[in-house]
């Protein structure tokens, strides 16, 4: 239990990071040509790894299936999707409605188990503890004074 | 309305993403699911590039380089990602992956790092902060 909490705070911490040192790309170079450089770095680094830490089973593909080829185009999806909320909402809302929307699927996803993961069932106590954490991100985002906010719009 | 939809899709397609990433990694490997889904990702966002030439090439010497290694990390996130997911579910992963995106984002515009126009603390974000924990403590009980 603990080990998967602190590898997902490891986790939002990059994001947190890769976040802002995307923006000052984005800032300078457009959001297609950053999404490419991104994601293929992220692809040259995974590659790395992947041959450090398994050497040359990295190329073993025996048991992939069509649609795992596909699914770099979802990376692709929450660009198109992202850009275009910020540009029709501005950044606070956008990114609110996102952060929620991530916590609402991925709650549905653990009860449908869906794609053959383990099926986490659902529980009243599932509903209220994503529900305070939907609070705390409403609070964290919009409570307050509403001064221009400039990083924290981004994650 | 338009927008909304889009916020939530981009939001929706974020699990997603680590879902079909926890999923391919069964069958293949964690390290491959990640080398794969940003190889074909990076193809499709190239083609596009290429199709909208919105590109400013010349705009990445403008940035400081540092800030062009962000994709790198995505390797590591996908990997902390994925095993957390096998681990603990997707909400509880969701969860406290963005209580430490929010907690960070939200230090360095305090502190003004990388850069950043420094931000005033606001009550609101600790409590916002606290109540996103204290969802964590229930979902885990």
């Amino acid at each position: 239990m603990v080990l998967g909490i602190v590898l997902a705070l490891i986790a939002g911490s990059l994001v947190s990071l890769q976040n802002i040192f995307n923006s000052k790309v984005n800032e300078r170079a457009g959001s297609w040509a950053t999404t490419t450089l991104v994601l293929g770095l992220g692809f040259l680094a995974s590659l790395m790894f992947g041959l450090i830490f398994e050497g040359k089973q990295i190329f073993n593909f025996q048991h992939m299936q069509t649609w795992y080829w596909f699914s770099g185009m979802i990376g692709v999806g929450v660009v198109v999707c992202l850009v275009q909320g910020m540009k029709l909402l501005g950044p606070t809302y956008a990114t609110s409605i996102a952060l929620i929307a991530q916590l609402g699927f991925a709650l549905m996803w653990d009860s449908l188990g869906w794609l053959g993961l383990e099926k986490v069932p659902f529980t009243p106590q599932q509903l209220i503890g994503v529900l305070m954490v939907v609070g705390g991100i409403i609070v964290f985002k919009l409570g307050g004074g509403r001064e221009t906010q400039k990083s924290s719009e981004l994650t | 309305m338009k927008g909304i939809i889009f916020a939530l899709l981009g939001g929706a397609f974020i699990t997603l993403q680590g879902v079909a990433n926890s999923r391919i990694s069964q069958d293949i490997g964690t390290w491959q699911a990640a080398t794969i889904t940003q190889l074909t990702g990076f193809i499709m966002a190239f083609l596009i590039l290429l199709f909208v030439r919105d590109g400013r090439g010349q705009g990445f010497k403008q940035v400081k380089p540092l800030y062009l290694t962000g994709g790198s990390f995505a390797a590591i996130i996908i990997f902390t990602n994925v095993t957390a997911i096998h681990e603990v579910g997707v909400t509880l992963t969701i969860s406290a992956l963005l209580i430490a995106q929010l907690s960070l984002t939200f230090i360095i515009d305090i502190k003004g790092w990388f850069g950043v126009a420094k931000q005033k603390i606001r009550l609101s974000q600790f409590i916002g902060i606290g109540m996103m924990i204290t969802g964590v403590v229930i979902l885990r009980s």
